[in-house]
């Protein structure tokens, strides 16, 4: 999209290409079906191993995005990443860093995609838009409740488009939105959600750091520790052998799934605006519980026990008159919402403030859970007013030389 | 997690009913001999292989110096009693991860008693960050005092650790040191420092931004960006007017393009303009 890239470097690499006579591919004019050149949101992405490729296959896949640059601490997922642009396009263009801010220093860039481990998000989101970058961040977006604001206000402060990641808030809970919006629970009273685990301290013993792996760079803003795949594997099991397990990196399911469940359950309450004023902690037997109540007077239940995922209590005989479901712009789900409002300046589905809201509940949860007591919060200043124990847990210092 | 175990459950419960004194004295040998594992523990000392998620919890051995933290909500002879415990580690020959574990448990509970010891760990290399895990987040001025101090006896990474800390506190007070730390000829310190005044966010703040004389388009470009974080504190705590000041000597600056666009929104947006 920006218009110096696309002139400078094409005539570039058509130059190098063909010396004489001058050529100019009908592919790069269009011709092939794809928007020219100057149509077309230049990204790159950074974290690219697991989930990450997964986002660089479905941009690398439109015709409305030219993906120019990878990132990503590990060389053999760095240089397989570089391969997969390098291999859709058919040349060697495509830029490959370890250092992320290298590639953020790139200023023809449009977009990044961001699929770093959790702990890095917020810091890499804040640069990014810093350096005018548009982002989509996966889920979940923050890692400490002091991230979510801050990512908010360098998002607006510089105009950019940033969005979450969670496709499942909007697609896996359709009927259940649907019902809500419709108006067929009349007032809706609670809604609960059943996700965790909560992450745990890690403890994994020290093994050699693996050649072509930058383990300082992988933790980043984390606490030092030593080098163990479980550690820094990216599978998606939860059960201690992934950085998901982990409270260096993670909030565990109760963030990692969570941002899909309890996004969707705050979409079907249509409490996406809103964090709860109040975190009750329950223990029942042994059945540990917690119940945000929000301001509007709904309850958002997590984990209450002899209750369904996203089961819903309403006003039983009331209906309510129908509200219009929110919904992707553009086209190819949550990917091309956000490509569509990089194109257009609105603000995507899973805006980042939305998304935070989303992310923050779990955080709330989690800190109850772990000083096992109902806790007040405050989200216009982002504190546990008058807790002075439980605002210790808003955030977490970042390893030097890091900051937000 | 999400329900711990019937052993933990149990005694949040009996804290509740029965006051965490009673529970305390019924859990002391298990406190004390956590306490002993500490000693010698260290990563991979607790690690058993192919543990199934239950029996993925905190480590089993410091389990109940975990569980003694909700326990002792309240008590404040019982907190000040634990906090004792755990900062005396910080001296001993315990390994880093022992020590990790320690100011993790001290950012939870640790008081002004505790800072001698963390201030210590400051300019040690590898236990910087987990010190100011702990001093980031006591409330105790004592704890911002020895960041402060800290800063004279740090360099490079260590020193911009410190000074990011002080900027996460807001700390009113470190506002002049930080202000001359713009121009280190140090990047990374010369970056935190801009950071850090940013969050401190200021009118004072925002002034020795704008009067920093950073040494590279780096720096100046992260005051700026600093400067105008300041703005939107104040503007959001209805100190408009000296908002207005921060936006309008930031334009006056010849700034660079997405700082003059961030400075007339925050313009806009102090002088009542709505997005």
């Amino acid at each position: 999209m920006k218009q110096r890239f696309h002139r400078r470097d094409f005539l570039k690499a058509a130059t190098a290409a063909v010396a004489a006579p001058y050529f100019i591919p009908g592919s790069a004019l269009g011709a092939d079906g794809r928007p020219a050149p100057s149509s077309r949101v230049v990204m790159g992405g950074i974290g690219i191993g697991n989930q990450g490729s997964g986002d660089q296959g479905a941009y690398l896949g439109r015709g409305d995005v030219q993906y120019v640059a990878v990132c990503d601490v590990s060389t053999e997922h760095r240089n397989a990443a570089r391969d997969r642009v390098n291999g859709r396009y058919n040349n060697k263009d495509c830029k490959a860093y370890n250092d992320f801010r290298e590639l953020l220093a790139l200023t023809d860039i449009d977009a990044v995609h961001v699929a770093t481990p959790d702990h890095w998000h917020a810091l890499v989101v804040i640069e990014a838009c810093r350096h005018g970058k548009d982002v989509y961040c996966q889920k979940p977006e923050t890692k400490t409740l002091r991230e979510g604001p801050l990512m908010v206000a360098a998002a607006r402060r510089y105009g950019r488009v940033v969005s979450g990641g969670s496709q499942r808030v909007l697609e896996d809970y359709r009927d259940t939105v649907n019902k809500c919006w419709g108006g067929e629970y009349g007032t809706i009273k609670s809604i609960n959600v059943n996700v965790g685990p909560l992450s745990q301290s890690c403890y994994l013993p020290g093994q050699p750091v693996p050649a072509g792996f930058d383990w300082d760079m992988w933790l980043g803003p984390a606490p030092w520790a030593p080098y163990h795949p479980f550690r820094c594997s990216g599978s998606y099991n939860i059960n201690g052998t992934c950085w998901r397990s982990f409270t260096d990196y993670s909030g565990g399911g109760m963030t990692d799934w969570g941002a899909h469940h309890f996004g969707g359950a705050v979409f079907a309450i249509d409490c996406r605006e809103l964090e709860p004023e109040e975190i009750a902690y329950h223990n029942e037997g042994g059945k540990e519980f917690v119940a945000f109540r929000y301001s509007n007077g709904i309850t958002l239940y997590h984990n209450h026990p002899g209750m369904g995922n996203l089961q819903v209590v309403g006003t039983p005989g009331e209906k309510r008159v129908p509200k219009v479901v929110p919904t992707y712009k553009g086209t190819g789900g949550i990917y091309g919402d956000f490509i569509e409002c990089v194109k257009t300046r609105e603000k995507p589905f899973r805006d980042i403030e939305l998304a935070t809201h989303t992310i923050t509940v779990a955080h709330l949860g989690a800190i109850a859970y772990e000083l096992k007591r109902t806790l007040k919060w405050d989200a216009a200043k982002n504190e546990f007013p008058g807790d002075e124990e439980a605002n210790r847990l808003v955030d977490r210092a970042r390893r030097e030389p890091w900051t937000l | 997690m999400q329900l711990k175990d019937a052993t933990r459950a149990t005694l949040a419960a009996a804290a509740t009913i029965l006051g965490t004194t009673t529970v305390l004295a019924a859990d002391t040998a298990a406190l004390d001999k956590a306490f002993d594992a500490l000693k010698t523990f260290d990563w991979g000392t607790d690690y058993k292989k192919n543990r199934k998620q239950e029996e993925m919890k905190q480590s089993d051995l410091l389990g109940p110096i975990v569980d003694a933290i909700p326990a002792t909500h309240g008590d404040a002879a019982a907190r000040a009693e634990l906090e004792a415990r755990l900062a005396a580690v910080l001296s001993t020959a315990a390994s880093r991860a022992a020590k990790d574990f320690v100011c993790r448990k001290l950012a939870i509970i640790g008081t002004a008693a505790s800072v001698p010891a963390l201030a210590a760990l400051l300019s040690d290399e590898s236990l910087s960050h987990v010190a100011r895990v702990a001093l980031e987040r006591i409330p105790a001025t004592e704890a911002a005092r020895a960041l402060r101090d800290g800063l004279s006896k740090t360099n490079g990474k260590l020193k911009a650790g410190a000074i990011g800390s002080l900027g996460v506190r807001r700390d009113g007070e470190s506002v002049a040191t930080l202000a001359a730390l713009v121009a280190d000829a140090d990047a990374v310190v010369a970056l935190a420092a801009a950071s850090a005044l940013g969050d401190i966010g200021t009118a004072e703040a925002a002034k020795a931004l704008h009067d920093a004389k950073p040494a590279s388009d780096e720096v100046k470009a992260r005051a700026a960006d600093a400067c105008l974080t300041c703005g939107e504190r104040l503007t959001a705590q209805g100190k408009k007017a000296e908002a207005l000041v921060v936006y309008k000597s930031l334009l006056g600056g010849s700034p660079a393009k997405n700082v003059r666009l961030a400075a007339t929104r925050g313009l806009l947006l102090a002088s009542g303009k709505k997005e």
